[in-house]
Formats: C-alpha cells, structure tokens, sequence
C-alpha cells in the first residue's frame, strides 16, 4: 500500500517538474519585470501608468466589450445546441458533435481566412464593421470550446430528477427552468471561462480577418516589439488579476467534471 | 522442406548483412569523424524567405549562359568553400521575421556568426558595439573571389560609405545584401497615377477604408512625415537646394516633439480612413481587389504585381512625390558569435562574397523578388537579367528607353546601360525594381533613433493604435451600466433566497 502511494505520486513528478519549468518561473521573471523599470530598480509606474491613461484604458474597455459580447454570443448559440445535442438518441448525437469537433481539426488560419473571403461577400468591406467583425470571428473560433463543456453537464444530468419534477405537477417549462438549468450552471461556467479570455487577447484571430481591431493582445504584442517588456508584463499581469478575480467570484459554481471538460479541450 | 531453405536463406542474408554492414559503413564514418572535426560551423541568420532554396523549374537563359537554382545557396556554399579554400564549412541557417525579434533574440542570449538586419537595426547594433568590422582582406579588389567589394553597385557603395553613426561609416562594418524603396501599390482603374504618387492618398477621403497601412512605427512614421511636409518637400526651391539630399534627411528624421504630436494626429485621421494596418496581408488584399491602394515595400510590390498579373489584373506601382524611404538589408557580423575566431570571419566574409557573386545574386533576386546590391562591376550578367525581366520584345509597339547607368556603373548616361522597355514598365515591375534616378534622387533613409526618442516614438504609435477611452460613445457606457446593474440585481436576489433556505 505504502509502495503503491509513492509509485502515485512519483507519477506525478514529470507535471510538477513542467509547471515549474513552464508556468511558475515565467510568472516569476513576468513579475520582475511588471515591477521594474529599464534600469533595473522596482516601480509600480507601469501599474499607474496604466490605469491613468485613457489608451490602455480605453484599449482594456474595447476588448472587454468584445470579450462579453462574443461570450454572450457563443452561450445563446450553445446552449441549445449542446441540449438538443445531449437530448437526442444516441446515433445520431455521435454525429452531431462530430459536425461540431471537426471544423476544430481544421487549421484556424484557413478557416479565418475563409471566413475573411465569406464577410466580404457579405459586407462589402470589412473596414466598417470592426466590432461585428471581431465578435464574428471570435464565435467563430471558440464556439466548440463553449458547447462540449456545456454538453458534457447536461448529457450526464440524472433524467429522473426532470420526471419527479414532472411528477410533481412541472410543466416541460418550469421543469427546464427549476431543474435542467440550475444543474448546468457548472458546464456553463467553465464554457465562459473558456472563450472570455482567449476573446480579450487572441489577437491573432483579428489580425489575420481584419488587423485594424486593436485588442488587450496586440497591445502587449507593441509593447514587446518596442522593447517595453516592463509595460508588456505588466498587462499581462493584469489580466491575470482580471482571471483571477472571474474564477474566485464564480468558486463553488464549477464542480470537478465541468473543469475537466474544459481541460480536456485545452 | 521448402519453408526452411527460405529461413535459413534468410538468416544467412541477416548474417551477411550484420558482418558487412560495419565494413560498408566504417570508412563513412571515420571520414565524416574526421571533416566533422575540422569544419568550420557558421551560424546564419536571415529574413524568412530570404534566400534562394533551389528546386527551380525555369531557367534563366542569358546570352552569357543559363542560371539556375537547383541546390539551395547554403549547400552551394558550403560545396564552394571547401573547393576554394579546402575547408569545410557547416552553415547552421535560421532565420528571424522582423528587426525588432531579432534584436530580442539577440539580447535573450541566442548566439549567432552574421546576420542580415536592416540599416536602422545594423546601426543600432553598431552603437552598441555589438559587431565585429570587415575585415582588409575583405576590401581587397585583386583577389577574384571577393565578389562583393568588386560587384557591389556605385551607388550603393557610395550610401553605406556616407552615412555614419558615432562617426563610423556603415561599409565599416555592414556589406549590402538587398535594397529598396517604399511607395503605394494601387489599381489603375480606380486611382490615377498622381492620387497615388503623394503620402497623402492614406488620408484621402476619396479612397475611405481602402487603402491599407503598414502596421509598424517607423514606415508609418515615414509617410505621416511625407504627407505632413508635402508642400516643403516639393516646392521647387527645396528641390534646387545645393544641400537637398542631406536636408531632405533631416527632414524626413524630424523627431523633434512637435512632430511627433502632428504625426500622431495624422496617423490618427489615416487611421480612421484606411481599411487596415497591415504587414502581410496587404498583398491578399489588394490582389483580391479589397484594397485600391496599398503601402508598400518595392520588393513585395514587385511580387503583387506578378501575383495579380496572372489573374489578368493589372496593378501599377507609384513613388510618392515627396520622398521614399530607401532601405537597406545588410550582413554584419556579431562579436558575440564570432569573438576573434579567424577562421570563422573567413568563412563569414566567403558567405558574403559568394552570395554577392553575380549567378548567385540573380539567383536570389529570382527567387526572392527583391533587388541585389550588386551591380556586377565588369560582369554584365546582372543588367542582362534585369533585361530579360524586363526588356521588351521585338514586336513591341511603344517601348521607352530606361536608363539604369547610375546603378550599374555610377554614370547614368552610360550607354551599355539602359533597358528598351514597354512604356508601361515606367509604372510596373521595372519602376519597383530598379526605379529610376530621378525617384532615387528624392529617396532618404531613415536613421536609427536613440533610446529616448525610439520611446517617444514607440508610446506615439501605441497611442494612435489603442482606442481612446474617451471615444467610447455614450450609448456604449449606458447599455454597459444596465448590464452592471442587472448583474449586480440578480446578484442580490441569488443570494436574498439562499439566506430564506437556510
């Protein structure tokens, strides 16, 4: 038994080791720099500077009203779409979320660049619609990253807590409103946490549609091309706050399965 | 009886194998032991799609013979070398997407012999001492292999021996590879040539959201400063100004803080008029017919010229009236890479030479769109090419006469020199490739600026990119503050019942 726990944890060793390497000594060196200057002495003035210029501010306000809208946007789109999925028999559901992990399998710049060629058509020229555009291709991107966590919830609710519901006197309404909704709350939550952030700062996704949307990515992407890693870091830095402070607020909402969905996407 | 003649044929065929396979492969190997040993290896590092790669299925057929590319240049060389100097050479080739990530790269610790950075680049790493000069050898006109001190271009020779930082020229240390011109990219249907020879077409409101900008400080800067200065730089008495050329740098390297704050406000206009700020995706746009006018280095235009041409749609290319911006990439070599290694500077300055040799410089012209800055000196094959590109054929109606003396021999009404060339090569490929003196005459570079203005410059762009707060409309702030409100409602109410089930 003893054997058996040290083999498990030993298990363990190679992940630990790529978190350090990876993720906490990046972190380490971001913060160095978030809280220095050019020569090498502390400073909250990238902070500051921040927070009291109407660009990055501005800048912090634009991307965030992508990042909303493009979430809002992919949960009503995926919401009914992972419960229809999860509701319908079993033959053709396999199919269904095929049809929606296969564009995945697709290289997304070919697929950006597709939609680039559709808009077009569409619009006539992109260069007047630079939000519409920006939220299009987002949902576009991340849409499955949205229904699979969703669809996963919903697929593995008990069905016998809608029938007592319905047993009860419950309409299909109410029952969906008191019972399925509530229950999915978890796959909802970490579908937003999925397709928030890369939303605020995925700028790849609008250079190559339409590269004069300018978002909290392509600001620390100047920042870095200018040589300013201090200010570049300290962005990143805040955004990190901003995730932060999103997952703390919705803690106990997720439960283990929800994450796992969302992870196992990643 | 039959299955066991063929096990044992097959493992008398095993046997056989494992005991000569030492003997086949044991000379191999101690002979690539041995040039393993003395190579020398010389880390190269280049802009993507900067060289010429081989594998070409058209031949160049000048009339001093066939050019072309079937190993790529980096095997070639290293054949070259050990032919010429009996030594082998390893070239590790990588290569780096813009200036700036090769500086990062650089500072981050990556370790490289010579590198091809643009001039502003080279002269930033040249006041910072980062560089190893060429050396005498290097200069030295009577030895036949060194191709680039006897082929390199009159003019060109005369730019990098001219300009200086902390009074040392650029020939010092830097050895031209590929120049250039900016200009606009534009659809002749739509824009006339005169819309398109001025910066101002980024803000002509003529051509709203259809002309595209280039998404980097120091081009867009450029033009900001072109189209701002328009009716300086092209009055006449500035044109007859003995000092025009060095006071159309200064003016063009205006960083003084009234500038900047002009050029930002500008930029800010262009950015409300232009489709996009682009790097790459111009070219699409504007074959693809999204864009009517596109900002453009002369190279690529050479390349969205060609690219359109085979959709049968026709493209010209114009030089703002006001100034280009000339540029220039160039070989330098890094002291952190090559320290005081002689035999490693030799092998750095035979790279240099072998890609300046006039079938190699067509070479990579051919391959990569871009113009050498080698002329050739006493071998014309480089002129050739640039007619047999560019030269009209025989049963051409209108043809002009395009003289190209000033590059090749440094004298421009030098008669072996000039191209007979369709009319419409005054607009097209042959103008973006080699343009004329009179768009050179009015070209000026574009120096590297000290760290406190480069940061002055750097905020200034960041600024016109982000989207001012201040912009953000009111109806935005109101439908943002009734969400607020209808979060913080739900909020409230969620947790008003959990304290009833408790």
């Amino acid at each position: 038994m003893h054997a058996l726990k040290l083999t498990r944890k030993s298990l363990g060793i190679p992940y630990a080791l790529f978190l350090l390497l990876f993720v906490a000594a990046p972190l380490i060196v971001l913060v160095y720099y978030a809280f220095t200057n050019g020569q090498g002495q502390f400073t909250v003035s990238n902070l500051t500077g921040f927070f009291t210029d109407p660009n990055t501010l501005g800048t912090l306000c634009y991307s965030f009203a992508i990042a909303v809208t493009t979430t809002v946007v992919c949960l009503l789109l995926a919401y009914p779409t992972a419960y229809i999925l999860a509701k319908s028999n079993f033959k053709r559901k396999s199919v269904v979320v095929m049809l929606f992990i296969m564009p995945m399998w697709i290289n997304f710049s070919l697929r950006i660049t597709a939609l680039k060629e559709i808009l077009t058509l569409i619009e006539g020229n992109l260069a007047y619609y630079p939000f519409l555009n920006a939220v299009i291709g987002m949902t576009y991107d991340f849409l499955p990253f949205m229904i699979l966590p969703i669809y996963n919830t919903i697929v593995k609710l008990d069905e016998s807590l809608i029938e007592a519901a319905k047993d009860l006197g419950a309409d299909e309404r109410s029952a969906f409103f008191k019972i399925t909704l509530p229950l999915s709350v978890p796959g909802i939550v970490s579908g937003i946490a999925m397709v928030f952030l890369p939303a605020m700062t995925n700028y790849v996704v609008l250079d190559m549609l339409y590269n004069s949307t300018y978002i909290m990515g392509s600001l620390i992407g100047s920042y870095f091309a200018a040589y300013n890693w201090h200010g570049g870091s300290m962005i990143a830095l805040i955004l990190l706050g901003i995730i932060c402070a999103f997952t703390l607020a919705t803690k106990g909402m997720e439960d283990e399965d929800g994450s796992a969905a969302g992870g196992a996407l990643l | 009886m039959r299955a066991e003649t063929f096990v044992r044929k097959l493992i008398a065929c095993a046997l056989a194998g494992a005991v000569s396979m030492p003997l086949i492969l044991n000379p191999v190997c101690v002979r690539a032991a041995e040039s393993e040993e003395k190579a020398v290896t010389l880390r190269v590092c280049n802009w993507e799609e900067y060289i010429d790669l081989g594998d070409w299925d058209e031949t160049i057929d000048l009339e001093s013979g066939d050019i072309i590319g079937e190993n790529s240049m980096v095997e070639d060389f290293e054949e070259w070398y050990y032919e010429t100097y009996g030594k082998r050479v390893k070239v590790e080739y990588s290569t780096f997407g813009t200036n700036e990530d090769l500086y990062n790269m650089l500072t981050l610790g990556d370790v490289y012999d010579i590198v091809c950075p643009s001039e502003y680049m080279f002269m930033k790493l040249m006041a910072e001492k980062m560089l190893v000069p060429l050396s005498d050898e290097f200069f030295d006109e009577t030895d036949g292999n060194n191709y680039y001190t006897r082929g390199v271009s009159p003019y060109i020779r005369e730019v990098f021996e001219n300009h200086e930082i902390n009074g040392e020229s650029w020939a010092k240390y830097a050895a031209g590879y590929m120049w250039g011109i900016t200009g606009i990219v534009y659809n002749p249907e739509v824009v006339s040539e005169e819309e398109a020879s001025t910066w101002r077409i980024l803000n002509n409101p003529k051509f709203k959201r259809q002309v595209t900008i280039k998404d980097n400080v120091r081009d867009s800067y450029f033009a900001a400063v072109g189209a701002l200065k328009h009716d300086l730089l092209t009055s006449p008495e500035f044109r007859a100004d003995p000092n025009y050329k060095q006071r159309l740098e200064e003016e063009m390297n205006d960083v003084s803080p009234e500038t900047i704050k002009t050029v930002q406000d500008y930029l800010q206009d262009v950015k409300d008029n232009a489709y996009s700020f682009e790097t790459d995706s111009g070219k699409a746009d504007m074959i693809t017919g999204k864009v009517v006018a596109n900002y453009q280095w002369s190279g690529d235009a050479v390349y969205s010229l060609d690219q359109a041409e085979e959709d049968d749609y026709i493209l010209n290319f114009a030089v703002p009236e006001e100034s280009t911006n000339i540029y220039f990439d160039g070989w330098v070599m890094l002291k952190s890479g090559i320290g005081d290694d002689a035999e490693k500077q030799h092998a750095a300055e035979a790279f240099i030479n072998f890609n300046s040799r006039p079938d190699n410089a067509i070479r990579n012209m051919y391959y990569i769109g871009y113009t050498s800055v080698i002329g050739g000196g006493d071998d014309t094959r480089i002129f050739e090419y640039a007619d047999w590109c560019y030269g009209a054929e025989d049963d051409e109606e209108e043809v002009v006469e395009y003289p190209l003396g000033y590059f090749f021999t440094g004298d421009n009404s030098d008669e072996n020199y000039v191209i007979t060339a369709p009319e419409e090569q005054l607009r097209r490929q042959l103008f973006a490739q080699y343009p004329t003196q009179e768009a050179i005459s009015k070209s000026s570079i574009m120096v590297y600026f000290d760290s406190d203005k480069n940061d002055v410059i750097n905020q200034m762009w960041i600024n016109v990119r982000c989207f001012n707060l201040y912009d953000v409309p009111v109806w935005a702030w109101a439908i943002a503050a009734a969400v607020a409100a209808v979060l913080i409602y739900l909020f409230v109410r969620m947790k008003q019942r959990q304290k009833m089930y408790e």
